[in-house]
């Protein structure tokens, strides 16, 4: 009979005892699974957000895209950048509040984005907004806009169906004209948070603003040939008022700020759980080895090696942390799911980002630290056996 | 229970020994030997200057007052325990200079023990339990299945094969557990106090058992309370405090 064998048999003898340990250890690995999602789950799906549209350098004012901060005489800039060589398009984004009228009942309030793409090639000039047409088609002209699925679903609107909206470009005080747009597709929005979203050219935007927008905008996304951070460094070159940053420089400006704190906090509670884990597995088996150490100490007697009995208790280990492990996997991806849910409820988090994703990585990483939990817990009770008194121990247990 | 006069060449790897004591070979040569176990109130000497040796084929049995030594001593010369002073030559070979692992490997092919509280493995059967040091020593599968099958029914338990110890009684827990000491087909059996534990008719059908093994060729002793079982024995060794007081040879 090999360890693994009979360490699986010693398991199923006090099976109270091993679903003890399964359980325990399926529990501990659901969240030491989880703390390991968490650790990059926002930097991975943030990244994934920000390639999505195709928009690999992103132009602010401020130190992020985001900040509150406009980029003064926008279209001159973007203009100025599409010309770049490695610049392919610059596509100015501007954002607005809006009240959608309700045919009875309170208004819905709404963010309103207006988009303009400038371009020196036919290529970059086909580009479009960073939103998703689910549904009909894009906006293209000053009357018509694009709808995100809750509005849709809200206001029973399709595409061909017309919204009264009233936009507040400068704040919310001044009195909001009302204007009747063309509803033209339903699409999802990369960064859409809690609030519903709808998006239009820039000229629309203008006209639902009563042509009080100014000369700013809130970011400039630009598409480079190929080399991102040639191109950031040249818009940096070309305008040192703005700040240029590529996909991954944003991501790695997140990582030193916001994002810092969930790593931190999963790596607390990634030590943490692989300590409950290596704790639990060691007084499990240490009072299962206890419980026998007459037999062992027989089974030494008959010729069992030192080393066989050790492997006994190490696959005893492996057994308990192996399947309660498999466990453990459907089980902190279902508690994931529900702890995103939770998070994204937080107000600014966009819908489409997650705090809990899914990496090979991380699941590599998860199996290793399973392996050394499993190692670990079985030191303890691999010492006890191995230092074993044979003679002493079958006398006591004679005695006993 | 087989009434076979020995324990055949196939079950216990051995012929049966006949002939004079000096012409079969020594298993055992004991000299001199100690044990003290170190105490928080001073050094105990559990076993003092024995020397003894042990040929195969041959039957003893040793008796004395509870803490005379004579677990101590059956553990020497079963190898779990070393000496503290004195040499014990196993087959020639001094075991004190033995690593664990090679005197593991000694046990395991040339010594098997019968425990007084038999130390089956609940979770397996009988079957496996007697199996279990076969595999140990890597013997074939089918070489285990066939040897497993010749020792239960040596033990007259051929039909329990399949019953875990709880499902057995105490006078059959011991025949598996013997079966399992033979499994190698060892040289020398130990038994510690062996019908300890079991009531008067279930003893002797174990020493009857015993005595089978030993007439089969394989060296046997004995440490026992038990009159009875002690008187079958060709040699009777009588320890106390820790030496050989007196042997009588029958």
């Amino acid at each position: 009979m090999t360890a693994l064998g009979f360490a699986w048999r010693s398991l199923v003898r006090q099976p109270a005892r091993a679903a003890l340990g399964i359980l325990g250890v399926a529990a501990v690995g659901a969240l030491l699974f989880d703390m390991l999602m968490l650790s990059r789950g926002l930097i991975v799906s943030m990244q994934d957000l920000l390639d999505r549209g195709g928009w690999d350098v992103r132009v602010s004012a401020g130190e992020l895209p985001g900040s509150g901060l406009r980029v003064a005489h926008a279209l001159e800039t973007a203009e100025a950048i599409s010309t770049l060589p490695s610049v392919q398009a610059a596509l100015v984004i501007r954002s607005a509040s809006v009240e959608i009228d309700r045919a009875s009942g309170v208004p819905l309030r709404a963010s309103f984005q207006g988009v303009a793409t400038r371009s020196t090639n036919p290529a970059g000039s086909r580009l479009r907004a960073p939103w998703t047409i689910l549904r009909g088609r894009d906006a293209e002209a000053s009357d018509e806009i694009v709808i995100d699925q809750r509005i849709a679903s809200e206001f029973k609107l399709e595409p061909g169906g017309v919204l009264t909206i009233r936009a507040s470009c400068v704040g919310d005080l001044e009195a909001l004209p009302a204007t009747q747009l063309r509803v033209v597709g339903v699409a999802e929005f990369p960064f859409q948070t809690t609030e519903s979203t709808t998006g239009a050219t820039l000229d629309a935007l203008k006209m639902a603003c009563g042509g009080n927008v100014g000369h700013d905008a809130d970011l400039i996304l630009v598409t480079s040939k190929g080399d991102a951070d040639g191109t950031a460094a040249a818009i940096r070159a070309q305008h040192p008022d703005v700040r240029a940053a590529t996909n991954n420089e944003v991501v790695g400006r997140l990582q030193q700020t916001g994002f810092t704190y969930f790593r931190q906090i999963s790596s607390v509670l990634t030590t943490v759980t692989v300590s409950f884990a290596v704790l639990l597995i060691t007084v499990l088996l240490t009072v299962s080895v206890n419980q026998r150490l007459g037999e062992i100490a027989a089974l030494r007697a008959l010729g069992f090696s030192r080393l066989r009995v050790v492997k006994d208790v190490l696959s005893e280990s492996a057994l308990i942390v192996g399947i309660g492990g498999l466990l453990s996997l459907p089980l902190g991806l279902l508690l994931a799911s529900g702890l995103d849910r939770i998070l994204k409820g937080m107000p600014g988090i966009p819908v489409a980002l997650h705090f809990f994703v899914f990496e090979t990585a991380a699941l590599g990483v998860h199996v290793a630290l399973l392996v050394a939990t499993a190692v670990i817990a079985a030191l303890y009770p691999m010492r006890i056996v191995s230092r074993l008194p044979i003679a002493a121990t079958l006398r006591d247990e004679v005695i006993g | 229970m087989n009434s076979a006069s020995g324990l055949s060449p196939s079950v216990s790897g051995r012929r049966p020994v006949t002939g004079d004591s000096s012409a079969r070979s020594i298993i055992v040569d004991a000299r001199d030997v100690c044990r003290v176990f170190p105490m928080p109130a001073g050094p105990v000497t559990a076993v003092r200057d024995v020397t003894l040796q042990i040929r195969s084929g041959d039957h003893i049995a040793v008796r004395g007052p509870s803490g005379c030594g004579k677990s101590t001593l059956l553990h020497m010369l079963g190898c779990v325990e070393t000496q503290t002073s004195g040499t014990l030559l196993f087959d020639g070979q001094d075991v004190s200079r033995l690593s664990d692992a090679r005197r593991s490997l000694l046990r395991l092919r040339q010594i098997g023990f019968v425990f007084q509280r038999f130390f089956l493995l609940p979770m397996l059967t009988a079957r496996e339990n007697v199996e279990l040091p076969m595999s140990e020593a890597g013997l074939a599968k089918d070489v285990r299945q066939q040897r497993v099958k010749e020792l239960l029914e040596y033990v007259g338990l051929a039909a329990r094969a399949d019953h875990r110890p709880s499902q057995l009684s105490g006078g059959e827990m011991q025949r598996v557990a013997i079966a399992r000491a033979l499994a190698n087909g060892p040289r020398l059996l130990l038994a510690d106090e062996p019908t300890g534990e079991l009531d008067e008719a279930t003893g002797a059908q174990i020493a009857t058992l015993l005595d089978r093994v030993n007439q089969g060729g394989t060296a046997l002793v004995i440490v026992t309370h038990d009159a009875a079982l002690a008187d079958r024995a060709g040699r009777l060794l009588t320890m106390r405090d820790g030496r050989i007081e007196s042997e009588r040879v029958r």
